[in-house]
């Protein structure tokens, strides 16, 4: 179970994104916007521990020469 | 059992044989193949498509070449089905929405040349989900039980298979589409490296996670279908330069020596019901018997795969659709737009968050197999047999109301699209209701034949891929 920050920062999170899908004019479920700001939170709380020194692929083809 | 019937229940290798002793003619088995079309859908509804004339027409066409000692390798006759959201030319590609209502390709995506280009024979084009995500309602059923769910979002060929409406069929997989209809269905399913088989001509629906596959009733059938449409295709930007091997080349070599990966904490936890586990169990044990060296595993990144590939996915099909969604939008069925548009709020920063993650994850998937120098992981594919309709979206009480059946599904299937490592979900056995359980293994990147190789060896102990499902014949 989320402590109540966490729970305090999903809802934060939930009425951002509630905000931007209006101002988007896109219609999403409630509980979609839920689930999506739970999983958001995650990934942030992955981002500021574990991502610091993860960049994303980046690869260039060595093949331009073949 | 009947003459047709002997032809549908062949496999592609017994069909290849069959073909060339003189036994067989690829007219017949389109024919019979056509023929069970006719008498299967009415239940099942495996087909947004049949092309009948035009199967004939190939058909004939492949046996006066065969006739004339022109041979185009094991696929050369045989009838497959081709979902949906595969290009075909001047067939309808509809993807299951009344957005694409109409819609005939100029061109034929790769995998379909390929099969062409190996002689297979399109009986048509197989239903999905509603452009591949899972907010639409197929009519599509499975044989083994019309109650229940028969996999998604590959569902028709899956359903293609089990009905014996086709003896091979091309799916796609950006979070399980394979694999689970592969699972619900008693199947082999290969959702093959990222890049191995080309995607150009299939609509995406996340071009990062994307994978083109076949699905067969026998692992064999499988390496030859792999084998016939993988390789590298300069259409497709992130299409694999990589040499194409014969996979079916040491299929028969065994499980001697080979070590394979068991995670338990993740993929045995506890929404895994008895029945599903007992099955994986028993295919491990096994393998062990068989000689493979079976390795307790511990991966503790496998925990942040859902929220990755999930911001992945939604970002990158709100990207796709958008423009579609402005133009027809008020053509998607409303559970479909949802799911596309929910994407448009995921900023920039959650989705570079999420491909930092996958490399994170891709990175300790790599140090793991070095590490314990695996062949490969082992798990069931999905944690639950197919559950009834209604309760796929629906909390499971067994589990104090924590996660659904769904929720499940995507726990075991999405590592291995994060992570583009080839995947195979194969028969594992029946529930005591006698609906199928599938496991998976998941190997190195462009190692699938290991995967056919390890199994194959299984196969060979069992005979799950001779069950016939309960509605096949009505």
């Amino acid at each position: 179970m989320p402590d109540a920050k966490e729970q305090s920062e999903t809802n934060v999170r939930r009425e951002q994104l509630a905000r931007l899908a209006e101002l988007l004019g896109v219609e999403v479920a409630d509980d979609d916007l839920a689930t999506l700001a739970t999983q958001l939170d995650a990934l942030d709380a992955l981002e500021e521990s574990e991502l610091r020194d993860q960049p994303p692929i980046l690869t260039m083809d060595a093949g331009w020469h073949d | 059992m009947t003459d047709s019937d002997a032809l549908i229940n062949l496999s592609i290798s017994e069909a290849a044989l069959a073909l060339r002793r003189g036994d067989a003619t690829a007219v017949a088995l389109t024919e019979a193949t056509l023929a069970r079309v006719n008498e299967t859908e009415p239940t099942v509804q495996a087909y947004a498509v049949v092309a009948a004339e035009s199967a004939l027409h190939a058909a004939e066409q492949a046996d006066r070449e065969m006739a004339a000692g022109r041979d185009r390798g094991p696929l050369q006759g045989i009838p497959v089905g081709v979902k949906d959201n595969c290009y075909s030319k001047g067939v309808l590609t509809e993807v299951g929405s009344k957005a694409l209502a109409g819609f005939a390709p100029a061109f034929d995506a790769t995998v379909l040349a390929n099969l062409y280009r190996a002689g297979a024979i399109l009986i048509g084009k197989t239903r999905c989900h509603e452009f591949s995500c899972g907010g639409s309602d197929p009519p599509t059923r499975t044989p083994w039980d019309l109650e229940r769910f028969p996999g998604g979002s590959s569902i028709g060929s899956g359903v293609a298979l089990a009905a014996r409406s086709a003896f091979g069929t091309i799916g796609t997989d950006t979070g399980g589409s394979i694999r689970i209809p592969a699972s619900i269905n008693n199947l082999v399913g290969m959702k093959a490296t990222y890049g191995r088989v080309s995607a150009y001509g299939v609509v995406p629906l996340a071009w990062s996670l994307d994978h083109v596959g076949p699905l067969t009733r026998r692992v064999r059938d499988n390496a030859l279908m792999l084998g016939a449409i993988a390789g590298y295709d300069s259409q497709d930007a992130n299409s694999a330069r990589v040499n194409v091997p014969d996979f079916t080349l040491g299929i028969e070599d065994g499980v001697q020596g080979l070590r394979i990966g068991i995670e338990r904490d993740y993929f045995l936890y506890k929404g895994v019901t008895d029945d599903v586990r007992v099955a994986t169990k028993n295919v491990i044990s096994a393998l062990a018997d068989l000689g493979a060296e079976i390795i307790d595993v511990n991966l503790p990144e496998l925990a942040g795969t859902r929220e990755t590939l999930t911001t992945i996915r939604l970002a990158e099909s709100a990207s796709y659709h958008r423009h579609l969604i402005r133009e027809k939008g008020h053509l998607y069925s409303p559970g479909t737009r949802a799911t596309l548009e929910l994407g448009q709020v995921v900023l920039a920063t959650d989705y570079l968050a999420a491909l930092r993650a996958r490399e994170r994850f891709r990175s300790a998937m790599k140090a793991l197999f070095r590490h314990e120098r695996l062949t490969a992981l082992i798990s069931p594919t999905i944690p639950v047999p197919a559950p009834l309709l209604p309760d796929v979206w629906r909390p499971r009480e067994d589990l104090d109301n924590s996660e659904t059946p769904t929720d499940g599904f995507v726990h075991h299937v999405y590592p291995a699209n994060l992570s583009g490592q080839p995947a195979l979900s194969a028969p594992a056995g029946f529930t005591k209701a006698g609906l199928p359980i599938g496991y998976q293994l998941t190997g190195r990147p462009f190692d699938e034949a290991t995967l056919y190789r390890i199994a194959y060896a299984y196969e060979r102990t069992r005979d799950w891929h001779e069950r016939q499902p309960p509605h096949v014949y009505n």
